[in-house]
Parts: C-alpha cells; sequence; structure tokens
C-alpha cells in the first residue's frame, strides 16, 4: 500500500510502498507544489528508482525557481538506497 | 523453492512483490536482503515490461534459498537478447539539472546485490540474482 498526502503544514507525507506502480499518482501531488516543502518518510517502507525519479524530477523543477525539498526521518534502508544513488548530494536530507 | 509465472505488464508488480513476500517470511530472510530483492526485482521485470523487445508469454519468477545465499531468477522468452549486465552505469558527473534517472534503478540493484549473471539461451532470457544473508 502507498499513499501520499500533504498535511495541513504542507508537508508531504509518503506511507508504505513507493514503487514503480505509483509514481503516477505520486507526481501528480509533487507537481502541484510551488513553494520549498519537507517531505516526510517516516511511514515510508520502501522506495525504488521510480520514486527517486519522482523526487529528482521534482527537485530540479522547483530549483529553477530557487526553492527545493527537504527530506526527513528516513529509515536506514531507504537511506542506503539515496546514497547509493548519490541522491544524498542532491537534497537536504535529516 | 518457489516458481511462478507472471503476466508481462505493470499491474502484476503487486502480485510479483506478493510472491516475494511469502518467500522471505518462509525462508525468514533479514529485513535487509529482502529491500534488495523486492528493489532488484522491481527495476528487472518493469525493465522487460516497459522495453519487450518482442518477447512472447509471461514473465516466469523462480526464487530459492540454499544456505545463507538466495537466488532470485526472471526468465523470459525472447526474440531480442538483452545483457543487463552490460548496462552502462549512470553518468554521477552529469550536471544535476541535466540528470535523469535512466539506468539508475540497475546501479542500485547491482549495489545492494552480491551477484548479477545475464544468459540467453535457445530463445530463453535469463537474469540471475544472488544475494547472501546475514546469519
Amino acid at each position: 500500500m502507498f499513499s501520499i498526502a500533504v498535511n495541513d503544514e504542507g508537508i508531504v507525507v509518503l506511507t508504505g510502498r513507493f514503487d514503480a506502480s505509483q509514481s503516477d499518482r505520486a507526481r501528480e501531488v509533487f507537481a502541484v507544489l510551488k513553494e520549498s516543502a519537507v517531505v516526510d518518510f517516516r511511514d515510508l517502507d520502501y522506495i525504488s528508482s521510480a520514486g527517486l525519479g519522482v523526487l529528482l524530477a521534482t527537485q530540479q523543477r522547483l530549483k529553477k525557481e530557487g526553492k527545493a525539498i527537504k527530506l526527513v526521518h528516513m529509515n536506514r534502508m531507504v537511506r542506503d538506497v539515496f546514497k547509493i544513488a548519490r541522491f544524498d548530494l542532491i537534497f537536504e536530507i535529516e | 523453492m518457489m516458481r511462478r509465472e507472471f503476466a508481462r505488464e505493470m499491474a502484476s508488480l503487486e502480485a510479483v512483490f506478493d510472491f516475494l513476500h511469502r518467500f522471505a517470511a518462509e525462508e525468514r530472510l533479514d529485513a535487509q536482503a529482502a529491500y534488495a530483492l523486492d528493489l532488484a526485482v522491481e527495476e528487472f521485470f518493469t525493465n522487460i515490461v516497459k522495453y519487450g523487445r518482442g518477447g512472447a508469454g509471461g514473465v516466469q519468477l523462480e526464487a530459492v534459498r540454499a544456505g545463507a545465499t538466495v537466488t532470485v531468477r526472471l526468465e523470459e522468452e525472447t526474440p531480442v537478447p538483452f545483457d543487463v549486465t552490460r548496462q552502462t552505469a549512470t553518468q554521477f558527473d552529469t550536471p544535476f539539472a541535466e540528470r535523469r534517472p535512466g539506468g539508475l534503478g540497475i546501479h542500485i540493484a547491482r549495489e545492494l546485490l552480491d551477484g548479477l549473471a545475464y544468459d540467453y539461451v535457445d530463445g530463453t532470457s535469463r537474469i540471475t540474482l544472488t544475494k547472501h544473508l546475514e546469519r
């Protein structure tokens, strides 16, 4: 199961498993972001390159406007995937 | 050993994960190994679906544990071999603004796995993934 929602504080909350079958849905939500935002990974169990691609495209679009997304509360395995992809150099990760 | 055929479509992904999770539970795989297999199989399965290369029929998935080593194979009949081990590495020196995710999945899969092999015999393409388990 995967869910993506923007909470009352404007934080994008990811839950479950972000695999290739979910990238279209996630892309629609991230496309709405116009300002810098925090993406909360606390309840995200899994991400693959499909999810990384959505985040990369979002960051590239926002950076053109001087804005960015910040990623917080990743579990260890998800963080390892970001490091292997060298996405820790592209995103601020807390 | 578990073996099952999956339709060559993205909608099969959920069933592919169900298959892998049943295998992981039965073989009591550690969380890191299970994650690595999920990610690697997703990357190669979706690659087969997206770039069909004229293949017919479904994709056979086989998972087996022998001691501390797990082997997962993806098999398909296809007229065009595509050696995934010869994929060029992601260009990490590409400027950020131009970076594309292409090739990233295979790079991550290779890093998380302990072995990746490809063979093509009599029209059957076979990708073999191996992962050593933490005892």
